[in-house]
């Protein structure tokens, strides 16, 4: 009876992710391998394929610049908070998840207005006089990774407060009584301690800025195609399935694969774990 | 090097709270202090603001001749042994030991050297490479014992480092620390909310109540003749009765309490004897007596407790607490006197 | 009593709350410009494209579907979320550990191979019409969130309450109801939330799954994007602003503000 209720209990969750996301995405990926031209033929054509090599390349590179980029921003920033009182620190947190919670289409076109021709940093550089006309800075890798980053910092300070606050107080209390300085105790105690987590933050912007489709849409367009315009481009405007479902099926084992990869390691090093 | 610990009036806030308000206390050189309380009465605050956790609103504290006050925290020199050990988890048992070298830019050989003599020094030799995971909590506190050690400061600090071991590991350990602060005779300041490992291992101690300093003495004197009724408490004095001096004659002075209970006692035996004065007595200090000189009770309920018989008695000042001889077992009901012993009596004056 | 940080930290770190802070104030400046391109500083101040955001139909009706979608598919999820979390905290030691990866899923796997895989499975394999299609994508988009959120809550819930419950001879059900779900309110009402702010704003697999007639806010707003660049679009965005401020609003009512923090 009891056994019945365990699984009864899950089976319509269990039944829902089953039929619905599992076995659509495996029968995607298995779409690739029918093709008469010989089995691998669609990830041959992928990869000798220069524009599309440049697309996997320019996705990998934005996501590691990302990644990059939010780590320290989001650590520096973590660290601070951290540190803060609790009321300030609750204000702090709440003021950086906010953004999180407004939506990628918000906080992406928030940027077309900051990046445009007509937009604030143009107008800005112009009347200082470092620039002479407006330039466009849209619909460039950087303007990308700029919106990627404002996309995913939240998420990185969020995730590494949490990290930081595992770090139980009287380490950092005794590491202090021992002479150890700040910068010290940092080096010496919070880094190593927080690296596992650290790396579980990293993992989460590179695969989520890996698989982007919104921000690289409205800032990248057709100038800097990424995995996930991409895919849409390959589906709904060229109707391109065998390829849509490659470049898919490549997203899939890039972003599990780190996951899986990335978490065995921080495992490995977490020398908190139980 | 040997110097005294001294704290001057100090006072802390946690926010608006007062938590320490204008403590003072010194410790000689060579000396072992505990500050001994329950919880919430001020001691881990006391040593935080040695320590440099935590700042104090007014008052000062000085190490030998040094003034600790506006001092940082990592420049005071000061080895802590902390309740949950606070063993770096990331590192060697060895580089836990090394550590406070390592940040006083000791060598790297003469570092492992002294934290391998160190570890030798605590009985833990050999077991330098292991992680702090893989350590029982005895081994976890000498590897904490040996980190605060081997930076030789002038001044140890304890906070309830052993609350966390098992009842017998506790004993041994503490009579471990004990020796290894007399040997080093390094200055120590501990706090503990265990009454017993405090009076076996201190040469002084300070009861500690709502931030303030009830009673700084040796164990003995602490535990003989409190100074007022909370330390009284404290050490286990479990009658306080309240009595008035009615008549003095020569050395004896008879006093009455609530109810008009009477009892006469001798200065020659208890000392001074003050006109309103309370008169604390333990369990033990009052023996049940069908006859003789002493207050005049019935006796309740009868306890065994395997070296005696506890009785609760009722008395016309109040309910008390008193032993009886196994020899004579007296019945509920009854009445009976109770006779005061000196060595397990105090006078107390009464607080304002 | 903050711990010391080197002052360069924290102006570094005042610089990231603008940079994160910035580009919304800067939406919400350039909603009330009175011009017809998107500027900031705003010049001249307007509600008009306020209420242009009603005037078009568009908008009217996807912002309609977006909503629909929001709660009929948290509720979704919560309907077969919870029982999963209920089963998964309760007999953990029985149920094999794949389990609570496989509730995951939907987080690792890439939402746009998500969308449109269900795209050619469902709405073109077996010809599910849209609001279906759309329907069945966001209630597992957010179901992490209905089991990961409600699980932590159980995760702190004593069992033994439950046990009581029915040896004093309370039927399953009526304790699970009565007795264990309003001890994990908190929980269910953070994993509504999430999931709720999750599928309004979802751009990755509701592009696949919109069509002729039937599109969410999000991707009607991308598209009004391509055709009209005017301070509409920034009025749309305060407005998604606001319903998240509500939603805040709503959270530090019942639960405090704090509870997101964990």
């Amino acid at each position: 009876m009891k056994h019945l209720a365990k699984w009864g209990l899950t089976a319509p969750a269990m039944t829902a992710v089953v039929l619905f996301l599992l076995v659509p995405v495996i029968i995607t990926i298995a779409a690739t391998f029918g093709e008469h031209k010989g089995m691998f033929s669609p990830y041959v054509a992928f990869f000798t394929s220069g524009f599309r090599r440049t697309v996997l390349y320019r996705t990998i590179e934005v996501a590691l610049m990302t990644t990059a980029i939010s780590l320290v921003v989001g650590f520096i920033a973590a660290y601070v908070i951290a540190q803060m009182p609790g009321r300030t620190k609750s204000l702090m947190i709440i003021a950086a998840v906010f953004p999180l919670l407004t939506g990628v289409v918000v906080r992406s076109f928030a940027w077309l207005i900051i990046l445009g021709k007509n937009g604030i940093l143009n107008t800005m550089l112009l009347s200082v006089g470092v620039i002479s006309e407006p330039f466009s800075m849209l619909y460039t890798e950087g303007s990308v990774i700029v919106a990627m980053v404002y996309l995913f910092v939240p998420l990185m300070i969020l995730t590494l407060v949490g990290v930081l606050e595992g770090i139980p107080q009287d380490l950092i209390q005794a590491a202090t009584s021992l002479g150890a300085t700040p910068a010290a105790t940092f080096r010496q105690v919070i880094l190593p301690l927080a690296t596992p987590g650290l790396i579980i933050g990293a993992v989460l912007v590179f695969t989520g800025s890996f698989t982007s489709y919104a921000t690289p849409q409205l800032l990248g367009g057709e100038k800097q195609m990424m995995m996930g315009t991409f895919l849409y481009q390959r589906a709904m405007v060229t109707f391109d399935w065998v390829g849509a479902s490659t470049i898919a099926a490549i997203m899939v084992v890039v972003t599990i694969g780190i996951v899986a990869i990335m978490s065995r390691i921080a495992r490995r090093l977490n020398p908190m774990a139980v | 090097m040997t110097v005294s610990l001294t704290i001057q009036s100090i006072s802390a806030h946690y926010g608006k709270t007062p938590v320490l308000q204008d403590l003072s206390l010194s410790v000689a050189a060579g000396e072992l202090v505990s500050l001994l309380g329950s919880s919430g009465c001020g001691k881990t605050t006391t040593l935080r603001l040695v320590a440099g956790f935590l700042q104090p609103t007014s008052g000062a504290i000085r190490l030998g001749d040094r003034d600790l006050t506006t001092l940082p925290a990592h420049a005071r020199d000061i080895g802590l042994v902390f309740q949950n050990y606070a063993l770096f988890p990331h590192l060697t048992v060895l580089e836990n030991v090394a550590f406070g070298l390592k940040q006083r830019r000791i060598a790297a050989q003469e570092r492992r050297q002294k934290a391998a003599a160190m570890l030798e020094r605590v009985g833990l030799s050999g077991l330098g490479d292991r992680l702090p995971a893989a350590l029982s909590g005895g081994q976890k506190q000498r590897v904490a014992l040996a980190r605060a050690l081997v930076i030789e400061p002038p001044l140890l600090m304890f906070d309830e480092p052993l609350s966390n071991l098992d009842a017998k590991l506790r004993i041994d350990m503490r009579v471990e620390i004990r020796q290894l602060q007399r040997v080093n005779g390094t200055t120590s300041l501990y706090v503990t909310h265990d009454q017993e490992e405090a009076f076996s291992i201190s040469d002084r101690v300070a009861i500690m109540n709502a931030g303030r300093i009830m009673q700084l003495d040796t164990p003995e004197v602490l535990y003989r003749k409190p100074a007022n009724a909370f330390v009284a408490r404290f050490v286990g004095f479990e009658n306080l009765l309240s009595l008035r001096t009615i008549a003095r004659d020569g050395a004896l002075v008879t006093a009455e309490g609530a109810g008009g209970a009477k009892i006469t006692l001798s200065q020659d035996d208890f000392g001074l004897i003050p006109d309103d004065f309370i008169l604390g007595c333990r369990a033990d200090g009052l023996s049940v007596q069908q006859e003789g000189n002493g207050l005049p009770a019935v006796l309740g309920t009868r306890t065994y407790l395997g070296r005696a018989y506890q009785y609760q008695c009722t008395t016309p000042a109040g309910d008390i607490v008193a032993n009886g001889a196994l020899s004579e077992p007296m019945a509920a009901g009854s009445a009976a006197v109770l006779v005061p012993a000196p060595e397990q009596c105090c006078i107390l004056t009464p607080e304002l | 009593m903050a711990r010391s940080v080197h002052p360069a930290l924290i102006a570094f770190t005042a610089c990231v709350f603008l940079f994160l802070l910035a580009p919304l104030v800067i939406i919400i400046g350039s909603a009330f410009s009175d011009t017809s391109y998107l500027t900031f500083p705003p010049q001249g101040l307007t509600l008009h494209w306020f209420w242009n955001i009603f005037e078009i139909e568009a908008f009217r009706t996807t912002a309609i579907t977006s909503l629909e979608l929001a709660l009929l598919g948290t509720a979704l999820s919560l309907l077969i979320g919870i029982p999963a979390a209920y089963a998964i905290s309760r007999y953990r030691v029985e149920l094999p550990s794949w389990l609570s990866t496989l509730f995951v899923l939907p987080i690792l796997v890439p939402e746009i191979v998500f969308g449109f895989s269900l795209m050619k499975s469902v709405t073109i394999g077996l010809g599910l019409p849209i609001f279906p299609s759309l329907l069945i994508g966001h209630a597992l988009l957010v179901l992490p969130y209905s089991v990961r959120v409600v699980s932590a809550s159980l995760a702190s819930f004593d069992f033994s309450i439950e046990e009581a419950a029915i040896s004093l001879g309370c039927p399953p059900l009526k304790t699970f109801l009565t007795v264990v779900l309003p001890n994990i309110r908190a929980g269910v009402i953070a994993a509504f939330i999430l999931a709720f702010i999750t599928s309004i704003n979802d751009v990755s697999v509701s592009v696949f799954l919109t069509g002729p007639g039937i599109s969410t806010l999000p991707i009607q707003i991308l598209a009004h994007m391509e055709q009209f660049f005017d301070p509409t679009i920034a009025s749309v965005s305060v407005l998604l602003m606001l319903v998240t401020v509500a939603v805040m609003a709503v959270v530090e009512a019942t639960l405090g503000l704090t509870f997101l923090t964990k």
